[in-house]
């Protein structure tokens, strides 16, 4: 039988009326789980596979494993559709994923255009996800192997061009970018070294143990960097509501983002088949690279619309990608991925090299779903654009408490512990004061992102070589993404020194 | 056609809100209760999702709840870092009266308390042990094409030239899959700190590590590698038991039929938190016995290719002290006790 025979059975099981349901109440819930910050995909997955055993208890255990799978499946892309609303209305990244979408997407609700924002991020998470599916099926063979084949030195190069490329997140100063990046690099240090269980920076603290969660610190920068900035700067604000213009993108917008989108479906895709690089890389890449390429990157970070186009797709895309590793080889890509997997073994159903031969029916019952679950996100995330974008209008004495709340309910929810709320406090103010003083907020969280990723894979790679720092150029592919590197910090320097005016490098 | 999607809207906040209020709960005290337990229970793996805590853990909850032996829900949790160590640290200060929270561990929990590099300052001391559940053993594995085909290759591989074999684990030097790693290099001679081994973060990376040709040979557990031995993806050079086991892995020597004279088992067992209430003890004491002695579990053990081991609270106590003794002794042997 060819992939199509399979793909048809896969649709006979997906299109089963209960299947239909429990892909609806996925998709449903995960779009709730991705605006409400504090509950990510990881959290919402996990709170959710208990309630989906009782569902499926009188199940017979294949359709069963499945009916859950397809509703877990579910509630993690339908959280990565969901996830740009906070960040596009209130400046408050649901996960790590959506927290470049803030960039540009806060700016567009601004200037009354989160409509349009909004939508975009739908229309941009739908064609991702289906280009993520049908690469799912065309291509998990060849790419589970070219996954296996980035070793320590390959992630970290791949790395460390994710931290070369913070100059496209700069808004006026390099120099700032890069000292927010260090911050970012610091910060990851604090916390029992995986590796060696060193503790470090913990100073016997226990809290500090675990290290400083990435939420806490993200929320606190940018959702509450916000209020205080909105609660000091009052006067000179003059209350001006915006007013949210068209919900449906305009031609122009349309236009200028399809580019991104298809650029941003593809390479996140790509960067999600990754174990560990996953969604937040993704839309992170996607933005700098859009950057990057545009004949007008000064309107970056000033509400371009590819700005939010590209990451959006690009994390949606990240999120099938990753379903290729889980299901292929049995390694979970990331969180959320791990605790599918846990679903998966609960049912017997165990993911790895034999999961197609084994067990067909749930694997390509999961794939034929997953395409009628995108589409059903689009058709419940338009009209709901209408509704979310009204948010925006309403006034700051209102809509100032509940992004309080919602911070300080959303952190305490996953952490469970008053030293975070101190921790989301003081990077409140941080964060005020930083972007009066124009120091770039999302490097710092890239840094923080990225350093524990960086650091572990080169000490990896250097055990392995022998304490030889040429294992990193002797791996072609290691060795590219250095070059790569090198070339995106030194490529604006030598063009300034030929004279020309080069954007990024513009300080304040 | 609005109101419509208004209700659904408001259906999946009700849902979520009170799934958000359950997983908050599940804090603070509430000791000498008879009615325990009353919330539902959170059973932590300290690990990533696919090793082997964290399997445990889960089939733990499965059977539990698939049984109602336990009426309240149970969730399980991963909570990776340190080989353990990161939660055991938030386990033994944070939750040490939380009734609601119990964690799975295995012989981790001595070694990170007893090495010197990365020491964990909280042992099982620092826990209520509740039960021993099952025995696992290591394994030593290759890819399916690699040039070595038995254990004795491989080590003279090792003594002839340390640098030039990479080994991997998932779990930090120093612990669990670091000695089953070198283990059967120290019986061969070899002085086990020149062996290189790569720590991954849990047992799903360093399967992956193997099978992407980055490292040599990884160290992992028996009962985690019949997946890919079955796909022919690996060989399976030897397992730490005493007696040939059984399932996928029966054509497999053990160590010592592969001529080196070591053996190592893993066991695998609950805890709970060092100050919980005689209830909670109690409780578990008895659900943790049923659980044993019913058919679900060990159908669900046959599944897993785990060994069958019971041990009660106080057995288990025992045998932990037992353990120690005999895990300090490796250490100091290898040079690496605190």
């Amino acid at each position: 039988m060819g992939v199509m025979d399979f793909l048809m059975q896969g649709f006979q099981t997906a299109l089963q009326p209960h299947n239909i349901f429990f892909a609806f109440i996925g998709v449903l819930i995960g779009t709730a789980v991705g605006v409400l910050p504090g509950i990510g995909p990881m959290s919402g997955v996990a709170l959710l596979i208990p309630v989906t055993a009782t569902f499926t208890s009188g199940m017979d255990p294949s359709a069963a494993a499945t009916s859950s799978i397809i509703l877990l499946a579910g509630v993690y892309y339908g959280a990565m559709y969901g996830g740009s609303t906070t960040s596009i209305l209130l400046n408050t990244p649901g996960e790590s994923s959506s927290v470049v979408t803030t960039l540009d997407g806060y700016q567009m609700a601004k200037q009354g255009r989160a409509g349009a924002a909004l939508s975009i991020a739908a229309i941009g998470s739908f064609f991702a996800g289906i280009v993520s599916i049908i690469g799912l099926v065309l291509l998990a063979d060849p790419l589970s192997e070219m996954a296996l084949k980035f070793g320590p030195a390959e992630y970290f190069s791949l790395m460390l061009l994710g931290l070369a490329a913070v100059s496209g997140l700069a808004g006026g100063s390099i120099t700032k970018a890069w000292m927010m990046t260090v911050t970012g690099l610091l910060i990851a240090t604090i916390g029992i070294d995986a590796v060696s269980g060193v503790a470090r920076f913990t100073y016997d603290i226990p809290v500090l143990f675990g290290g400083l969660e990435f939420l806490t610190v993200a929320v606190g920068l940018f959702a509450l960097g916000e209020v205080f900035k909105t609660v000091l700067h009052k006067e000179e604000d003059t209350e001006k509501v915006a007013k949210v213009g068209r919900v449906i993108p305009s031609r122009a917008d349309f236009k200028e983002s399809a580019g991104p989108i298809v650029r941003g479906s593809f390479l996140g895709f790509f960067i999600g088949v990754l174990p560990g690089a996953g969604a937040t890389l993704a839309s992170f890449f996607s933005y700098i690279s859009e950057k990057k390429i545009s004949k007008n990157p000064e309107k970056f970070g000033k509400g371009a619309i590819a700005g939010v186009a590209a990451p959006e797709s690009a994390n949606n895309a990240a999120s099938g990608g990753a379903m290729i590793p889980l299901l292929t080889l049995g390694i979970p890509g990331s969180g959320t991925t791990a605790i599918l997997m846990g679903a998966l073994i609960m049912y017997n159903v165990q993911p790895g090299p034999l999961l197609f031969s084994d067990h067909p029916d749930v694997a390509w019952g999961l794939i034929a779903s997953m395409f009628i679950g995108n589409l059903m996100l689009l058709i419940l995330n338009m009209p709901l654009v209408k509704v979310f974008a009204k948010i925006i209008e309403t006034p700051a004495k209102y809509l100032l408490p509940i992004i309080i709340a919602i911070s300080v309910f959303g952190v305490y929810a996953v952490q469970v512990t008053t030293f975070d709320l101190f921790l989301l406090i003081g990077f409140g103010l941080a964060g005020y004061l930083l972007a009066q003083h124009d120091y770039p907020i999302a490097p710092l969280v890239l840094g923080l992102v990225l350093g524990p990723m960086i650091e572990n894979n080169m000490r990896r790679a250097l055990t392995t070589s022998n304490g030889d720092f040429m294992v990193f150029v002797q791996q072609p592919i290691s060795a590219f993404f250095l070059v790569c590197s090198v070339l995106w910090i030194l490529i604006p320097f030598v063009l300034r020194l030929k004279g020309k005016n080069v954007v990024v490098n513009v300080e304040g | 056609m609005k109101t419509m999607k208004w209700k659904k809207w408001l259906v999946a906040g009700v849902i979520l809100s009170s799934l958000t209020a359950c997983s908050s709960s599940g804090s603070g005290s509430n000791a000498g209760e008879s009615d325990y337990p009353k919330k539902p229970i959170t059973v932590v793996a300290p690990s990533g999702a696919g090793g082997g805590w964290d399997l445990t853990a889960r089939s733990l909850s499965k059977i539990l709840g698939e049984t109602k032996m336990v009426d309240q829900t149970i969730t399980v949790e991963n909570k990776p870092g340190g080989g353990g160590a990161v939660y055991l640290a938030e386990y033994a200060t944070q939750h040490k009266k939380d009734d609601y929270k119990l964690f799975v561990s295995s012989p981790p929990i001595l070694i990170n308390n007893l090495k010197k590099e990365g020491n964990s300052p909280y042992g099982f001391q620092d826990t209520t042990p509740l039960a021993q559940l099952t025995k696992d053993f290591g394994a030593i594995v290759v890819k399916e094409d690699s040039k070595y085909n038995n254990l004795k290759e491989l080590m003279e591989a090792v003594k002839k030239d340390p640098k030039s074999v990479t080994a991997a684990g998932g779990s930090a030097p120093g612990s669990m899959d670091h000695l089953v790693a070198v283990l059967p290099a120290y019986k061969s001679d070899i002085d086990p700190k020149t062996v290189k081994y790569v720590s991954y973060d849990g047992g799903g990376e360093a399967i992956a590590a193997l099978l992407g040709g980055n490292a040599d040979y990884i160290a992992t557990d028996a009962s985690a590698v019949g997946e890919y031995l079955k796909a022919g993806k690996v060989k399976v050079l030897g397992i730490s038991s005493t007696e040939r086991l059984k399932g996928d892995l029966a054509d497999i020597p053990t160590f010592k039929e592969a001529g080196i004279d070591a053996e190592f088992t893993i066991w695998r067992g609950v805890f709970g938190p060092k100050e919980m209430s005689d209830s909670a003890v109690a409780y578990w004491d008895k659900t943790l016995k049923k659980l044993n002695e019913s058919k679900e579990w060990q159908d669900e053990l046959e599944r897993n290719g785990w060994e069958a081991e019971f041990k009660d609270g106080k057995e288990f106590e025992t045998f932990l002290k037992d353990q120690e003794k005999q895990v300090e002794d490796l250490l100091k042997s290898l040079g690496m006790n605190k």
